[in-house]
């Protein structure tokens, strides 16, 4: 269908005014909000993952398409609530306790969004306590954390352990990441597992999602 | 000798190359539009809201083996530890770009300019770096004063968190510097506010103490990797 083609192609040039008038209009001709979403955002981010892999595009670019995929599910979110179209699925994010820095956390939680997962950001300087309490309040599927510090790294073996003895382990997986994490890191505190950047944290969140979590 | 330094935004260079390595942009990529205009823009916000400033204070040898000593967490075996032994001259220094750059990254996000937010972010961090840098600088000037420069003589800074100073030093560091005279604190995890600054030690001497064979257990934890170029640099 042509506008929706049009809707990919204006998402991936990251033109974010055009993709939302673009959206609105597709929802006037009635065309559903999950076909939009599906065959309209989705298609033209996975055009940008793809681009972005082959380094044809940079995160920049990746991040004026994210930023016209928030708009225009801003216009399909009420609709999708309507019809009760489940989200992809719920991902729980935040810096950890005494970590201010969030560049690399707010990152992962844009291009989430941008691949039509539902974010709940804890922002940064988060305890151990409020991922495990968000993500059974939410009933989110993962929780990812971001550490920049070797002194704050501990909270992430916290969470891992409150999410053991909270009966969270299996049911919610627990995704790494930040400067001083490491795959091995990841393995030694008993995390699903360790993502590089943001790109390969969605990647990673969508692998578990292809394994029924 | 304790000195304020107001580094002038003319001194700080923003290498275009670096920047663009640090987000993981190859050097012969082809770059689109959109991102040529976001660049050039966060380049001239830096420009306008960048606030340099620096603190540089002397510091003898056994008075800094106890900062350097710190919580007790550094690397048995570390590079910092054989250098600074050997140096003719210590200082310690902390700089910061000031809190209205990292306001504006914090609102950029927040307001949805992702693309924005993450390029000013990443400009600021190299210009960060390029601050200790200038602290060295400062000092070699000092050493030498207006003759030429020793040709023998180098100035590099070493930070805690890295090349196996434990972070914590930064507890040690902040009691005997101060820089919360220029505005900079500590947090409890030793991270520094505003993020966008730097902080350790200036270690002057003959440009061979600088150089070590990065082999140490923590090198290939090592992401940063800069002590290749750095000693590079020294010949």
């Amino acid at each position: 269908m042509e506008l929706l083609k049009q809707i990919s192609e204006n998402l991936q040039n990251g033109f974010d005014e055009v993709v939302v008038k673009l959206t609105e209009e597709a929802v006037e001709k009635r065309i559903t909000p999950e076909e939009i979403m599906n065959n309209g955002l989705i298609a033209g981010m996975n055009v940008v993952g793809e681009k972005f892999k082959n380094h044809e595009i940079f995160l920049p670019d990746v991040l004026l398409s994210a930023r016209a995929m928030n708009r225009a599910m801003e216009v399909l979110k009420p609709l999708l609530i309507k019809e009760g179209i489940p989200v992809r699925g719920k991902v729980v994010i935040g810096s950890v306790k005494d970590d201010l820095h969030d560049i690399g956390k707010n990152l992962v939680g844009i291009l989430l969004k941008g691949a039509g997962f539902e974010v709940i950001d804890l922002g940064n300087d988060v305890p151990a306590e409020k991922f495990i309490s968000t993500a059974i309040e939410e009933n989110a599927q993962v929780i990812g954390m971001s550490a920049l510090l070797t002194t704050t790294m501990p909270v992430m073996k916290k969470v891992v352990d409150m999410a053991k003895a909270e009966g969270l382990y299996g049911k919610v997986r627990i995704i790494v990441g930040g400067a001083p994490v490491s795959k091995e890191y990841a393995l030694e505190i008993g995390a699903d597992a360790y993502s590089y950047d943001g790109a390969n944290a969605v990647e990673t969140i969508e692998g578990f999602f292809a394994e029924g979590i | 000798m304790r000195s304020v330094v107001d580094f002038t935004l003319e001194e700080i260079s923003l290498p275009r190359r670096e920047i663009l390595r640090s987000q993981g942009v190859p050097d012969e990529a082809d770059l689109s539009g959109n991102f040529e205009r976001i660049y050039a823009e966060a380049v001239e916000l830096f420009r306008v809201l960048a606030e340099p400033r620096g603190i540089i204070d002397r510091i003898e040898l056994p008075g800094f083996e106890e900062v350097f000593r710190g919580e007790g967490l550094n690397e048995k075996e570390n590079p910092v530890d054989r250098i600074y032994r050997k140096s003719d001259c210590l200082a310690l220094f902390a700089a910061t770009l000031g809190p209205v750059l990292s306001g504006r990254v914090t609102e950029l996000f927040d307001s949805g300019n992702y693309a924005d937010g993450y390029m000013l972010d990443s400009v600021s961090s190299c210009a960060a770096d390029k601050l200790a840098d200038l602290a060295a600088a400062y000092l070699q000037s000092e050493l030498t004063g207006n003759e030429p420069s020793d040709e023998f003589l180098r100035v590099l800074p070493y930070s805690p968190g890295y090349c196996g100073w434990h972070i914590s030093g930064q507890k040690k560091l902040f009691e005997v510097l101060h820089p919360e005279e220029i505005g900079i604190t500590l947090n409890d995890s030793c991270l520094m506010s505003p993020v966008k600054s730097v902080s350790g030690v200036l270690i002057g001497g003959p440009r061979e103490i600088h150089e070590f064979d990065n082999s140490y257990s923590f090198c290939s934890m090592c992401t940063a990797r800069t002590c290749i170029e750095r000693m590079r640099n020294l010949k």
